[in-house]
């Protein structure tokens, strides 16, 4: 019978199975020899030793688009989890509407990417755009929201921000209707107020979710490219400039495939350590 | 009181909604403006006159119908392989007894962690030599590897009654059959789950099928409009109006399919938290 079911099994999965070897678990193997050559597209390959990784860590524009992404992540991630938690709580609560309030905020999260970036540099149009002329109309002066290198990179720190609450605030919301409900008749029969028991209660059984949103704005940060490229395509100068739009700059536009694939090697790098060192770092804080 | 509080609640809700409504409102607003109009000051809500000339000025000047067929062609043939592909390998994840399977499984869950940024150069590579670039065979094939549908699909296999399957194979029903005729029908919830995040995962993508794709006439949306933008492209005579007006028209469909959906977007999320 065993036997049989493995000869099954074998045929339901063949398909998927190719495909997925083919077209990424392959290419994703063959990225970590790449890094090893030196491969211009018009060229022929030649073995290069850790040459393309030496680079990386006397590349200005890497370290710089290294720092940058680190100031997405920074910027964005406190907002994407005080205001998705508190967004959660309120259309949490008994009320009418609450489900359009929940639908209208996932919006922003399914919308083109690359459409949410013409949509907000309209709007962040130094002359033109409705931000400006509110500004105005309050007797603020105007922002060079994306051609100057102090805002730029605010800027869209505010677009990826919009377009993460929502998609945050459903994580948050299943995690608050998976606390069981006695936990809460306990505490308000103990006496607990409402703080007590948001933060005695609440937050801690919202820790999982918290982890699971810091780990998907890191995936996000690591990999974001489409509203940048439509947006500032990096600049004004390299103010903007994340490690995917130097990944893409380097190996089709520059067409450096070798050290292009020393840039691949390292995003997945950083993003994996971070990833673990994040997960221990809560799990330490809940044994304590 | 109470019903002040009541009320508050309300105010901050029709607050939250503006927010994240604002920039789509206004887009639509601008996009039925004349060309004139849009830069005028002060900026207007209501327009004196509302027009089609930006959405028959996008038609006019770039190749957008083929975008937009180019967009569904792959968005939804690559949505239809991964409910094939995916439901067919979750199965046998789910239910079948093998050598191997835990490694199997664990290859392709860990494969979640590695975004598509960080193999597209091998993959370029690999695409050029199998004929693939400039095809949409080269954009669809790798979004068939996805991995969230088996993560989704193989835990609601396995949440499922096996007393069905047992029964039928007393019966001497073969092994597809049973799949296809028990456990399908019965999936429908996750099927349609896989299906919005895939459907508007490949929609939305950009990235490849910009690498992907060299010829403007086989270009997907996202790409095509991606080209109004000075950033991109500092010969384009660069016009809010047209730009605004190709923007509506590529989301509508996105829309369309969450509205319909949107429970089982939701339900998705929740339960796996990763995007497509």
């Amino acid at each position: 019978m065993k036997r049989k079911q493995g000869r099954v099994a074998a045929l339901f999965l063949l398909p998927y199975m190719i495909v997925f070897t083919v077209f990424r678990l392959g290419p994703s193997i063959a990225g970590l020899f790449i890094g090893f050559m030196k491969w211009n597209i018009a060229g022929i390959p030649r073995f290069a030793g850790l040459e393309n990784f030496k680079r990386l860590f006397t590349d200005q524009y890497f370290m710089i688009s290294l720092w940058n992404t680190f100031k997405f992540f920074i910027l964005t991630l406190p907002p994407l989890i005080i205001f998705s938690l508190l967004l959660a709580l309120l259309l949490n609560q008994k009320m009418r509407f609450k489900s359009v309030g929940r639908v209208v905020s996932i919006i922003p999260f399914v919308l083109i990417p690359a459409v949410v970036g013409i949509i907000w540099t309209w709007m962040y149009d130094n002359n033109f755009g409705i931000l400006n002329y509110y500004l105005k109309e309050m007797g603020q002066s105007k922002i060079q929201w994306l051609t100057s290198e102090k805002v730029a990179l605010v800027s869209v720190a505010v677009v990826v921000i919009w377009t993460y609450l929502g998609y945050n605030m459903v994580l948050f919301l299943a995690g608050l209707q998976g606390i069981p409900h006695d936990l809460y008749e306990a505490a308000e029969i103990d006496g607990a107020t409402k703080v007590q028991t948001f933060f005695k209660i609440t937050c801690p059984l919202l820790k999982p979710v918290a982890s699971m949103v810091i780990t998907l704005t890191l995936v996000n940060t690591v990999q974001l490219f489409d509203q940048i490229y439509v947006m500032t395509a990096g600049g004004p100068g390299t103010s903007t400039l994340t490690m995917v739009q130097y990944l893409y700059t380097t190996a089709f536009q520059n067409y450096d495939l070798g050290y292009g694939s020393a840039i691949e090697v390292a995003i997945l790098l950083i993003l994996v350590v971070l990833i673990k060192l994040q997960n221990s770092i809560l799990k330490v804080d809940e044994e304590a | 009181m109470k019903k002040l509080k009541g009320s508050v609640k309300y105010i901050v809700t029709i607050l939250i909604c503006i927010v994240f409504l604002f920039p789509i409102a206004w887009a639509l607003v601008c996009s039925v403006k004349p060309e004139a109009d849009i830069t005028s000051y002060p900026p207007r809500w209501i327009p004196d006159v509302a027009t089609f000339a930006n959405y028959a000025e996008v038609l006019r000047k770039y190749p957008y119908m083929s975008w937009m067929k180019n967009s569904i062609i792959t968005a939804g043939a690559g949505t239809i392989l991964i409910l094939i592909l995916s439901s067919l390998a979750a199965y046998a994840f789910a239910r079948f007894q093998f050598k191997g399977k835990k490694v199997l499984y664990s290859t392709i869950v860990a494969m979640l962690l590695v975004p598509i940024q960080a193999y597209m150069i091998p993959l370029f590579l690999l695409c050029s030599k199998m004929n693939l670039l400039n095809t949409y065979a080269g954009i669809i094939l790798p979004s068939a590897a996805n991995v969230t549908s088996i993560f989704i699909l193989t835990s609601f296999f396995k949440g499922l009654p096996t007393e069905l399957e047992e029964a039928a194979r007393i019966d001497g029903c073969g092994e597809l059959r049973i799949f296809l005729q028990i456990m399908l029908p019965l999936s429908k919830p996750a099927l349609s789950t896989v299906t919005i995040l895939t459907f508007i995962a490949n929609w939305n993508s950009f990235l490849w099928p910009m690498i992907c794709i060299r010829t403007d006439n086989l270009k997907t949306l996202p790409v095509g409009i991606a080209q109004f933008m000075g950033s991109v492209n500092s010969n384009a005579q660069f016009q809010y109006g047209t730009a605004l007006a190709g923007c509506c028209m590529a989301v509508i469909p996105t829309l369309i399919v969450f509205l319909a959906l949107q429970k089982y977007f939701v339900e998705g999320i929740a339960s796996s938290g990763i995007k497509g």
